[in-house]
């Protein structure tokens, strides 16, 4: 027993380093380290919500298009490659922020498997890469690397510190600098065009319009404060609207936007003698988010 | 938005679209697909703290009085067919 001990110790801690260490070659290798079922256990409300999020299925596109396919078809793109066999990470500048994780944990082996899958429209597969608790509690939770270092292997970010977490892996959670700031949400909510590509990118530029059309004119509420608020006691992550939830969303729209209709009936008297019968209609038409409606 | 006639026939039908327009800059074409996307040249999407004041006159065909003033504001998402209506406004607008 005395030299099993400290044996099982050992390789408890070598686990989670060994599967940070290799390079995901395949779309179930890499699902498989980013793997957040098991977070469902004890955050079962968490999970629930995040589960039906846009996050949770941000390779899918609307309504499922696998939105990505053009990529991988010769000629459709100028980052499509000749063949798929010839894909690779930047093939896809699109992971920036639909699938951070690939940059860090997965090579050009995982672009090829990628872009077959694609090709042969398995939504399955593909469905399986997500933005799951720990791409937003670990990979993207630190962007101060100078000054704070990486995101270790075993530590989790959160709103506070916990010394002791009970999952197998994340044993510890430390209180992050960014989790409830608006640019924790802004590093894949886009600026602008992303320029850093051989050929330039442009998705989602909301966090652009959040800093110079919504601060600038005054507005202070975070990302989190409009789109986490507590729904039973816990961060919302479904971080609505889910667009797959057509009633939910046109509620939420119905909140967000007015429309002030105002109408009349007369005989303008353009130039004298000459009575025009019009009809006059005016919209005005409001909105309270913090950021231009819609998107992109 | 439109205006009907009291036997429906339609005297006016107009539409305002809110968003933003992008190109490559390599032509003056607008371009859907973050792929091609490049720069915005035009954007018409709803600003936080802005109002979108829209003025709509109508001038109605001979012997017409009387109309159906419907205005519809809607969320498309990715094609006109497949939208959320988020405001339906009718009157009937008479100059008698
Ligand atoms: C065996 C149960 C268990 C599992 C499994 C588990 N957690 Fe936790 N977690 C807890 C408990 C209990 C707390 C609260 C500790 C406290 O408040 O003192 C916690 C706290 C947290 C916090 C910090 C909460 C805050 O206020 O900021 C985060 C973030 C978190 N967990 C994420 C995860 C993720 C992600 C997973 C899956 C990889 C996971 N947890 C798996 C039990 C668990
Ligand atoms: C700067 C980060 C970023 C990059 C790079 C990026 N996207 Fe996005 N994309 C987002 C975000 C965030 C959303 C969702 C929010 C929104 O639409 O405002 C989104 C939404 C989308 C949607 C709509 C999906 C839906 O369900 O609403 C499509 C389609 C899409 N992206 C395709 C792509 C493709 C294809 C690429 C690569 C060529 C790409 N994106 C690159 C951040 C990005
Ligand atoms: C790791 C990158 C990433 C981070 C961090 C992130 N998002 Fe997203 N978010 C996305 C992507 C990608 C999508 C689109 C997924 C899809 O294709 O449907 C999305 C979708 C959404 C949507 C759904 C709306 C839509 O049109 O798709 C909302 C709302 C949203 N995010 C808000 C937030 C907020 C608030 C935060 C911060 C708490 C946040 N996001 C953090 C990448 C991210
Ligand atoms: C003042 C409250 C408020 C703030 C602050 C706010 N949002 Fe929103 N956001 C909303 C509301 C309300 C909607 C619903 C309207 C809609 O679907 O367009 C929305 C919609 C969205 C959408 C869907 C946009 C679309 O194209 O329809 C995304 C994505 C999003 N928010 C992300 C964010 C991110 C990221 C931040 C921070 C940078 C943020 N929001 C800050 C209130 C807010
Ligand atoms: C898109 C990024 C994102 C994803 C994905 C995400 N979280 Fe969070 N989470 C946040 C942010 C941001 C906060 C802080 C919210 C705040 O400060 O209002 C948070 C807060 C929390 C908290 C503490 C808040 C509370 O009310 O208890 C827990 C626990 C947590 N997350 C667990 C999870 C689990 C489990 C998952 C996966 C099912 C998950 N998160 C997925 C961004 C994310």
């Amino acid at each position: 027993m005395k030299f099993l001990k400290p044996f099982f110790v050992v390789l408890l801690v070598m686990i989670p380093i060994s599967a940070f260490a290799e390079k995901a070659k395949t779309i179930e290798e890499l699902a498989a380290m980013y793997d957040s079922s098991r977070c469902k256990e004890c955050h079962a409300e968490i999970y629930a919500r995040w589960e039906n999020s846009h996050h949770a299925r941000s390779l899918m596109g609307v309504q499922d298009g696998l939105m990505m396919t053009p990529l991988a078809m010769k000629g459709r793109t100028p980052f499509s490659p000749d063949d798929p066999g010839k894909a690779t990470l930047d093939t896809f500048p699109c992971f920036k922020c639909h699938l951070p994780q690939a940059l860090v944990s997965a090579d050009d082996a995982f672009a090829v498997d990628y872009a077959n899958a694609l090709l042969a429209q398995d939504k399955t597969r593909v469905s399986k890469l997500r933005i799951t608790c720990i791409v937003c509690h670990n990979t993207k939770a630190i962007i101060h690397k100078l000054s704070e270092g990486q995101p270790e292997a075993d530590v989790l970010y959160g709103s506070k510190d916990v010394a002791s977490h009970d999952d197998e892996f994340f044993k510890k959670i430390k209180k992050g600098s960014i989790m409830d700031h608006a640019i924790m949400c802004g590093q894949c909510h886009g600026l602008g065009p992303n320029l850093e590509f051989e050929n330039p990118v442009q998705c989602a530029t909301l966090y652009g319009s959040y800093e110079h059309n919504y601060i600038s004119k005054g507005g202070m509420q975070s990302c989190q404060e409009c789109h986490m608020q507590k729904v039973d006691g816990f961060a919302d992550h479904l971080i609505a609207p889910n667009w797959n939830d057509l009633d939910g969303t046109k509620k939420i729209l119905q909140d967000t936007i007015s429309m002030d209709v105002q109408t009349v009936g007369m005989d303008w008297l353009l130039k004298s003698k000459d009575l025009k019968p019009l009809v006059v209609v005016n919209t005005k038409i409001n909105q309270n988010a913090g950021h231009r409606i819609p998107d992109g | 938005m439109t205006a009907k006639t009291a036997d429906g026939k339609e005297v006016y039908n107009t539409e305002r679209h809110y968003h933003t327009q992008a190109t490559d800059c390599r032509t003056n074409k607008m371009l859907y697909g973050a792929q091609v996307k490049t720069q915005y040249i035009r954007d018409t999407a709803l600003q936080p703290f802005e109002t979108k004041d829209e003025s709509f006159e109508i001038f109605l065909p001979a012997g017409v009085r009387t109309v159906d003033v419907t205005v519809s504001l809607r969320y498309e998402i990715n094609k006109p067919a497949n939208f959320i209506e988020i405001a339906k406004v009718t009157r009937k607008v008479s100059l008698d």
